[in-house]
């Protein structure tokens, strides 16, 4: 047996080119198979913990879902405001901890303008409760401070002490820029793998001051009000786009949301930023799964190929069978052979694409950033294992077919081949 | 005593139950330690015969007693076994793994078969022995099979198959290959060296001109009588 086993190795160190090559394809599936699993689980993670420590996003009536996807993702526009008094009454409630307005409507360069209070860096949580960091500098303070994400430092390469305007709704429009009323930096955030990287946070006050001399969304022509007299202006927003609430007791949470929404004044909606976001994942999940689909779809070809690979290589081994069999190999050793060779190539293009994914995981956290991605998980979990299981079942499978042909051509043939 | 190498009597075989018969004899015996000329026409079941002798296939009436062992009563992997421990094959052609060197093909047999292994003493020994005794140089011990040419594969092929002095060597038309004047210079050495081993030979050819080499000479008709 052991004799055969050495054989085997040598003749397919022989064939070592038509064997690399199957091999890199189930690799390659392997790989496909498991970064896909890995990204789809680090994306379902960081959109799930977008917004965490919250207990209610509240905004103008709306669908819940839309709610989130403006005021958490910033995607979209709110249909409707949410008048300043109103909030200042549903926050007066005593089983309100905290809450943090949020305003936006303005852009950067592409990247939404929020605008909200130093509280907002205290309260926002993300992840696993995780609070935001200051990669450098500190929040707001004076009316024309702004605080960036990450990303926004980053890609436009922006320090604290750095000047930047605003545009005026997503800066699309020639001529919307609030070039009279500069910003200065004064911090950056560390990455959060959120929205919140995306966003350049101000002060309430400062979408209040850049808007003094705008009527109907443009500014008035022959009518400007400077900078540096803003000051003399009553700067306390009349609406703002959302808030968030935190409670003192999570039990009250049902209580307030309800109180909320039966609100008299005007018509608001109070969402549990869990249960929207998983609304919202549902939405998305079309998309996981034609990843899944293609990630199997490959997986396929790669067997496929693996099956080809057997299947031609059949006729030129069956002298090789033969002179086998003359030594005093039986059928069963011919398909044992077989069976043996594709085991082993799907396990180990198992093992090269769960190593192939693990450096990258290691080493490539970089690269996942850019795409707004958390670094991916690098240990293996059932899940996984339970994938590899099934690549390598299928593996034996496929090979099935061409192992049963060896092993019904070696007994046709006996110990001359008829080719 | 003279036993019978291969005793075959009222031998019936088909490849599929329901087809013809594609082989029947009714009696066939070589003695041990003589060479035996198989020769017939092409569909005569020539290499049914070596299958069968062999234990790949089995008859479906009929006995086949290799050195008193009724090749019948053995399981599949009993006839396996006896194969690679009493028989010797040359082939055609392609009788060698082309990846592997002259010496370990040489060597093959003594590596699935134990008995073979300690019969033949040291191994390696006996196979430098055997290819110096086929004409091989010793320079070609390390050498791929592949790059051999086709007379000296032949050679090496015959080393092989006498590797641990089987109690039989088959060799199924391993000159045809062959051009006429090297077939005589083979089948000279294999038969010497047969000898030489103790083995009984069962030569199987179309070429009815090579029978004067043998002992014993025996015709497969082709259509066979139901």
């Amino acid at each position: 047996m052991s004799a055969l086993l050495r054989l085997a190795l040598a003749s397919a160190w022989n064939r070592r080119l038509s064997l690399g090559l199957t091999l890199l394809a189930v690799m390659l599936a392997a790989t496909l198979l498991l970064s896909v699993e890995r990204v789809r689980q680090a994306a379902r993670d960081g959109f799930a913990q977008s917004v965490s420590g919250s207990d209610l996003i509240v905004g103008a009536r709306t669908s819940p879902v839309q709610l989130v996807l403006y005021s958490v993702f910033r995607l979209g526009e709110a249909t409707n405001n949410l008048g300043w008094d109103s909030y200042q009454k549903i926050a007066a409630d005593p089983a309100i901890a905290w809450s943090v307005p949020l305003s936006l409507g303005d852009s950067h360069r592409g990247y939404p303008v929020l605008g909200t209070t130093p509280g907002y860096f205290v309260h926002f949580h993300y992840g696993d409760r995780q609070p935001l960091r200051f990669a450098a500098g500190t929040a707001f303070a004076g009316i024309f401070d702004a605080v960036l994400g990450a990303e926004v430092a980053q890609r436009l390469g922006y320090r604290v002490g750095d000047k930047i305007t605003l545009s005026h709704g997503d800066g699309g429009l020639p001529g919307m820029e609030h070039e009279d009323k500069p910003f200065t930096v004064t911090g950056v955030l560390a990455p959060t793998g959120t929205p919140v990287d995306r966003t350049v946070h101000v002060g309430l006050a400062a979408i209040e001051a850049i808007h003094l001399d705008w009527i109907g969304g443009a500014p008035v022509p022959g009518f400007a009000i400077g900078a540096e007299v803003v000051q003399k202006f009553d700067l306390t927003p009349k609406t703002i786009t959302a808030f968030m609430v935190g409670l003192h007791q999570r039990g009250e949470v049902f209580r307030i949301q309800r109180r909320i929404n039966q609100f008299a004044d005007e018509p608001l909606l109070a969402v549990l930023p869990g249960v929207a976001l998983d609304q919202l994942w549902q939405t998305v999940g079309v998309v996981e799964q034609a990843l899944q689909t293609v990630s199997w779809l490959v997986l396929a070809v790669g067997l496929a190929g693996l099956m080809a690979t057997m299947l031609a290589g059949l006729n030129e081994r069956r002298r090789e069978m033969a002179i086998l069999r003359s030594l005093g190999a039986g059928p069963r050793h011919i398909l044992f052979l077989l069976m043996l060779e594709s085991g082993v190539i799907s396990l180990l293009g198992c093992l090269l694409g769960l190593a192939t994914v693990t450096l990258f995981a290691a080493f490539g956290g970089g690269l996942l950033a850019d795409f707004g991605l958390a670094a991916l998980p690098l240990a293996v979990d059932a899940a996984e294992m339970k994938l590899l299981g099934g690549v390598l079942v299928c593996g034996l499978l496929v090979s099935l077919l061409p192992a049963w042909r060896a092993y019904r051509l070696s007994l046709a043939d006996g110990l001359i081949p008829r080719s | 005593m003279n036993a019978a190498a291969i005793r075959i009597d009222d031998l019936a075989f088909r490849w599929r139950p329901d087809g013809p018969l594609c082989l029947t004899l009714d009696h066939l015996a070589v003695d041990a330690g003589k060479s035996l000329f198989l020769h017939g026409p092409s569909g005569a079941g020539k290499s049914t015969l070596l299958n069968l002798i062999g234990g790949v296939l089995l008859p479906e009436r009929g006995r086949i007693e290799v050195f008193g062992q009724p090749l019948g009563q053995l399981s599949g992997a009993g006839r396996d076994a006896f194969r690679a421990d009493h028989l010797g094959f040359v082939f055609q052609q392609f009788n060698l793994l082309p990846w592997l060197s002259v010496l370990d093909n040489v060597l093959l047999p003594c590596r699935f078969s134990r008995r073979r292994a300690d019969r033949a003493g040291d191994p390696a020994v006996a196979a430098k022995r055997l290819l110096a005794a086929l004409d091989l140089d010793a320079t070609l011990a390390g050498v791929p099979a592949a790059e051999l040419s086709v007379g000296q594969q032949q050679r090496v092929a015959a080393a092989r198959a006498l590797i641990g002095r089987p109690e039989i060597l088959i060799a199924d038309e391993p000159t045809s290959a062959l051009d006429t004047a090297r077939q005589d210079a083979f089948i000279d050495l294999l038969l010497a060296e047969a000898k030489a081993a103790g083995s009984t030979v069962v030569f199987v050819s179309h070429d009815e001109r090579l029978a004067v080499h043998f002992d014993q000479k025996f015709a497969l008709t082709a259509g066979v009588q139901p």
